[in-house]
């Protein structure tokens, strides 16, 4: 065995474990949830029943179905736009020297870094109708106290958004700040000499310096936003994103594993053909 | 080497000798669950089974069950209300010999409680263990100077409600479920039956466009004009009737330590009224067309997989004397005793939120039992297909949507007739 062989060797020893913990717990479960899918999953003793494509045929032609995707598209879009730009314009007030910079700093991470439950249970005391203090700060200007903003199915949406953009901004926040402090201040000091103004300095500059790390941000969030469950559903039951409808399905009246499991391999395609997408023309890898 | 295989024969001899069962409880509340842990320590010590107590919320118990059976942790025992019992029985999750064989052993289970858990050939699919009846709950002061009638009729309950509504003073004629819980649905199926409305009829199908069942609609709406702004929730109700906020709501037997013993009531609301229990009145049925009485029986429910001895043993020993007594005085009047030997006995009555409300009225309570009416039950039929609806919370989501879009009756009928459709393949 040449020595090139034995490193070949040895370097498959070293991540052997990883292959087999990998194997074990991302392979396994995501061919057993295909399996599945071809099958009308029995829930007491009787054996799983072989369907082929029944349970694609049946959420394709699902109206709720579609209803549930196009939500969950908008709501993926919508927290990660607004996360982004809130997350960007709070970096860009942070890159500045002012005193007591540092406490507004970790102060700013606190919504991503207390416990999500703590927060739900907060955000839903202040918006109490008539007894929350946040109506009862609204009605000295004449709304009326009784809206209840979230329980109201209507707004689950806006709500779970709005929420999502607020929890995870301080996320997007901390990795452009990193990077804008890594901008090198000749740039600027070049650009000043050159008569740009600040708006220029930032379109010619500061932007084009960002735009991978906003990319990639914008990637991560995609991917987590696109499967949230746990925020969402502990806001709010009816915000019928597909993360939420797959749970229903799956898990609650009569449950349709099969059908469950149908739902979230289509998923998994879409989602592994567009992160294909976004790499190759966003990322340009 | 020796002394491990030593360590491992007793790890192994003393895991056989105590056996081990788990049991899923809807008593979720702290001081429920500590009553609970210590009847299953007195067992422990009995029997040397240990019995391992998991709380679980009664609106995801059906949720909780497949992911248990994917997981391997299913229980041997749970408790829980008619509807999941019925959905679990006909899915061939519980046993039903075992449970029919406990209750013909304990020979004195009241007959209607029994009644409520039956699948139609003879057997039983659980064990009915306590139970409650639903009503309206006033304030009788308030009513006296109003000079207003018992809420019993439709009628009545209207006109109070709007008479007694007072925003700017704080007060509501009623606080009304709006959220698509369970709660919503157990209130609506009061107001529904007393119009001689129902989801299901005989036959199976579905009849939420039937008029009886809009204006069942309607009269819930009228009401919610004068009720507390807000989807409220059953919680909301509670605290809102203790705080002298609402002047009726709709609450089971359960509210009745809440409003006579002022260590519960303090721990809901933080000040005490001690003239609450001489204000409150009951109206224990509600008429329209027709009179109704709604209650619930909670039952255990024995799974197939049990280990099936050491469940026998466990359920008769909950279930008898001193250890039932205990576990039904958790909640005094909220949780009465199934079995007739119990409920009639001195030991049940000895307890100071019962003896305030006296042994005629909880023999007046527990006999109602055997009169309620449920969805689920008609001329002697059980409608399973209902607790699929129910599972689904169709009812609950009609009013959560009635109040949220400012839907007539006739869309909120029109709507839940869809959905029903939709969920039993219809």
């Amino acid at each position: 065995m040449s020595l090139k062989e034995k490193e070949a060797k040895f370097g498959w020893k070293l991540v052997l474990p990883t292959v087999i913990l990998i194997s074990l717990l991302i392979l396994y479960p995501v061919i057993y949830n295909i399996y599945l899918s071809f099958f009308e999953v029995s829930i007491s003793d009787a054996p799983n029943k072989f369907v082929g494509l029944g349970n694609y045929r049946e959420i394709l032609t699902d109206a709720s179905f579609w209803k549930s995707f196009g939500i969950t598209i908008l709501f993926t879009f919508t927290t990660v736009v607004g996360s982004i730009l809130l997350g960007l314009g709070v970096a860009l007030l942070m890159n500045r020297e002012f005193p007591g910079r540092n406490i507004v700093r970790a102060l700013l991470l606190l919504p991503y870094v207390t416990p999500l439950i703590a927060i739900v249970f907060a955000w839903k005391y202040i918006f109490l109708p008539i007894d929350g203090p946040l109506m009862q700060f609204l009605a000295i200007f004449g709304m009326n106290p009784g809206n209840d903003f979230v329980n109201n199915p209507n707004n689950a949406f806006w709500v779970v958004s709005v929420f999502n953009i607020w929890r995870n901004f301080p996320f997007v926040y901390l990795m452009i700040l990193s990077r804008l402090q890594s901008i090198n201040s000749d740039y600027y000091e070049a650009a000043e000499i050159d008569g740009a103004s600040d708006w220029q300095k930032f379109v010619h500059i500061t932007l084009p310096e960002l735009y991978f790390v906003i990319a990639s941000v914008a990637l991560l969030r995609g991917i987590w936003n696109f499967y949230k469950f746990d925020e969402v559903y502990l806001m709010s039951k009816f915000a019928n994103t597909l993360p939420v409808y797959i749970y229903e399905k799956a898990f609650s009246g009569i449950p349709e594993q099969g059908v469950a499991a149908a739902i979230a391999t289509i998923l998994f395609v879409i989602m592994i053909s567009l992160i294909g997408l976004y790499v190759k023309k966003v990322l340009k890898w | 080497m020796k002394k491990l295989l030593v360590l491992m024969l007793v790890v192994i001899l003393v895991s056989s000798v105590f056996a081990k069962i788990t049991f899923w409880t809807t008593e979720v509340e702290s001081n429920r669950m500590q009553r609970i842990r210590a009847l299953a320590t007195i067992f422990k010590a009995q029997t040397g089974i240990e019995v391992e107590v998991v709380p679980v919320e009664e609106n995801d118990l059906l949720k909780q069950i497949p992911i248990a059976k994917n997981a391997g942790t299913l229980p041997d025992l749970l408790e829980g209300g008619i509807e999941p019992m019925l959905l679990l029985g006909s899915e061939n999750f519980l046993d039903e010999d075992l449970a029919t064989k406990i209750i013909m052993d304990f020979g004195d289970v009241y007959d209607g409680a029994a009644r409520m858990l039956s699948n139609g050939e003879g057997k039983y699919y659980g064990i009915p263990f306590h139970a409650w009846v639903q009503g309206i709950w006033y304030r009788k002061d308030m009513f006296a100077s109003q000079d207003l009638g018992d809420p019993i009729t439709w009628y009545n309950i209207a006109l109070a409600a709007k008479v007694l509504n007072d925003p700017a003073k704080g007060v509501y004629g009623i606080i009304l479920p709006k959220k698509a819980d369970a709660y919503a649905e157990q209130v609506f199926t009061e107001v529904a039956l007393a119009n001689g409305a129902r989801p299901i009829d005989e036959m199976g199908n579905i009849t939420f466009n039937t008029p009886e069942m809009i204006e069942a609609f309607r009269f819930y709406k009228e009401l919610g004009k004068y009720s507390k702004p807000g989807f409220t929730t059953v919680l909301d109700a509670l605290k809102g009737y203790l705080n002298g906020e609402a002047a009726m709501i709709f609450y089971s037997t359960y509210i009745m330590d809440d409003i006579a013993v002022e260590e519960v009531q303090k721990g809901r609301i933080n000040k005490f009224n001690p003239e609450l229990v001489k204000n409150t009145g009951f109206a224990n049925k509600m008429i329209n067309i027709r009179p109704t009485s709604y209650g619930q029986v909670v039952a255990l429910g024995i799974t197939k997989n049990a280990n099936k001895e050491e469940v026998e043993k466990f359920v008769k020993f909950l279930m008898t004397d001193k250890n039932y007594v205990y576990w039904v005085h958790m909640a005094p009047g909220g949780m009465n005793p199934t079995r007739k030997s119990v409920a009639e006995s001195d030991a049940f009555l000895d307890n100071p939120v019962l003896e305030r409300y006296g042994k005629a009225k909880i023999a007046e309570i527990v006999a109602a039992l055997d009169s309620v009416e449920r969805f689920e039950f008609l001329n002697g039929k059980v409608i399973t297909d209902m607790s699929k609806l129910s599972a689904n919370f169709v009812i609950g989501k009609a009013i959560n949507y009635m109040f949220a879009n400012d839907w007539t009756p006739q869309q909120t009928a029109m709507w839940a007739q869809k959905e029903a459709e939709k969920i039993l393949g219809k």
